[in-house]
C-alpha cells in the first residue's frame, strides 16, 4: 500500500516536471537550489525525450503492479512483489544517475529531482520486507 | 489480519491514496491550469523604488557585450517594433561591434525602451531576456529585429516567438515556461522607466560615454556618427 501511495506522490512530481519541460506550466517553482539550470540543461532529454517522461512511466508502472497487488485474487502472487522490487530496483539506478549529473556535472541541484530520487529510495526500500514475506511463505 | 481489519486498513489506504491523487494531480493541474489561463506579462508591471534613481539603474539591468574595463561605453535604448531600431540593430550594431567591442576599445550596453508595450514590445523585450537565459539573446533580438513586420502584426506573438525559440535551436519548454509567466517583467518595466526618467524621446537611442562617466546622446544612429563620438573621446 504504501508503495502506491509513494508512486502515486512520484507519478505527481514527474508530471509537474514533464509539464514545465513541455512549456505547459509558467516558471518551474523552485525555493530549493536552481531547478531552470537542471531543466534546461542538455541532460534534461535523454534522444529529445523529456527525462521527465520516464519517471512518469515508471511511476505509472510501479503505480500499476502496487494497486494490482492489493486485489484479492493477486494478493498471494510472487510475480507483483518480484516486479517492484525490479521496478524499485531501476528507478534507483536512474535516480542514481541524475543525481549524479546534478551533483558533479551540472552543479545544480532541482528539488523536484531530488524529491523523485528520494521517492524511488523510499519505494525500493518498501518493496524489500515485501519480497522477503513472499519468499518466506512459498 | 482477519477480513475485517483487512477491509478497514484497504478503506484507509484508499482514502489515503484519494488525498494525495487530489492534492498531487489537483497540484500539477492547477499549475498547468493557470498558465492556460494566460500567465505571459505584456505590459509593464507595478514596481515600487523606481522614483529613486540609484534603485531605478540598479533595477534596469541592460544586456551587454564586451569587456567591462573597456574605455568607452556605447548606450543604445531600442523598442523591437521600431523600424529605426530594427535599421541600427541589423546594419550598423554588427559594425560598431566588429570596430568597437570586438577590438575592446567599447562596451554595448543595451537596453528595453518599449514605447508602445501593449502592441508587443513589451513582450517582445520578455522574450529575448527569455532568449537571454539560454544565452542566446542576441540572436533572437536579430530575428525579432528581421521579422519585425511578420510578427508585429499577429494577434497572438506568443507561439510566433515560441517557434521563433525553437527554430534558434532554443528548448521551447523551457523558454515558453519563461515567456508565459511574468519572468524579465520587473527588469524590462525598470528599462522602460529608465530611458522616461532620462527624457530620452523615442527609440533607436544611442549614447556614447568613458568608461563611467557622463554619457552624450547622439543626434541620429548611423555609424559615422558613433564612430565621431567614440574618436572624440578616444583623442580626448
Amino acid at each position: 500500500m504504501i508503495i502506491a501511495i509513494l508512486a502515486l506522490l512520484g507519478l505527481s512530481v514527474a508530471l509537474y516536471m514533464w509539464a514545465y519541460a513541455s512549456g505547459l506550466t509558467g516558471p518551474v517553482l523552485c525555493s530549493v537550489g536552481d531547478c531552470e539550470a537542471v531543466q534546461n540543461s542538455e541532460y534534461s532529454r535523454i534522444s529529445g525525450i523529456p527525462v521527465a517522461v520516464f519517471g512518469v512511466l515508471g511511476y505509472l508502472a510501479i503505480l500499476t503492479a502496487a494497486l494490482l497487488g492489493l486485489q484479492p485474487g493477486l494478493q498471494s502472487s510472487r510475480g507483483i512483489p518480484s516486479l517492484l522490487f525490479l521496478g524499485g530496483l531501476l528507478g534507483v539506478a536512474f535516480s542514481a544517475y541524475l543525481t549524479y549529473l546534478e551533483a558533479y556535472v551540472i552543479h545544480a541541484w532541482c528539488q523536484w529531482c531530488v524529491s523523485s530520487a528520494i521517492i524511488m529510495v523510499l519505494i525500493f526500500l518498501a518493496s524489500v520486507p515485501e519480497l522477503k514475506r513472499m519468499g518466506g511463505s512459498s | 489480519m482477519s477480513k475485517g481489519n483487512a477491509g478497514g486498513s484497504l478503506r484507509r489506504f484508499y482514502i489515503i491514496f484519494a488525498v494525495v491523487a487530489l492534492v498531487g494531480l489537483g497540484a500539477v493541474g492547477y499549475s498547468v491550469g493557470s498558465r492556460a489561463l494566460g500567465g505571459a506579462v505584456s505590459e509593464p508591471v507595478d514596481m515600487e523604488g523606481l522614483d529613486d534613481m540609484r534603485r531605478l539603474t540598479d533595477l534596469a539591468v541592460p544586456v551587454t557585450i564586451g569587456s567591462e574595463d573597456a574605455p568607452v561605453t556605447i548606450i543604445v535604448f531600442e523598442d523591437y517594433l521600431c523600424t529605426h531600431c530594427a535599421a541600427f540593430s541589423l546594419q550598423v550594431k554588427p559594425l560598431v561591434e566588429e570596430t568597437y567591442v570586438q577590438t575592446g576599445q567599447a562596451r554595448f550596453v543595451y537596453y528595453d525602451y518599449p514605447l508602445n508595450p501593449q502592441m508587443g514590445s513589451f513582450l517582445a523585450a520578455r522574450a529575448a531576456r527569455c532568449a537571454g537565459d539560454q544565452d542566446r539573446f542576441w540572436d533572437f533580438h536579430t530575428r525579432l529585429m528581421r521579422n519585425q513586420r511578420s510578427w508585429g502584426v499577429q494577434q497572438n506573438k506568443i507561439p510566433v516567438f515560441e517557434d521563433f525559440a525553437e527554430e534558434l535551436g532554443l528548448d521551447r519548454g523551457a523558454f515558453s515556461g519563461c515567456l508565459n509567466s511574468d519572468r524579465h517583467a520587473e527588469e524590462v518595466t525598470a528599462n522602460l522607466e529608465l530611458a522616461r526618467a532620462l527624457g530620452l524621446p523615442g527609440t533607436p537611442t544611442i549614447m556614447v560615454g568613458s568608461g563611467n562617466g557622463m554619457s552624450r546622446r547622439l543626434p541620429d544612429y548611423s555609424f559615422q556618427t558613433i564612430q565621431s563620438a567614440v574618436e572624440s573621446l578616444q583623442g580626448g
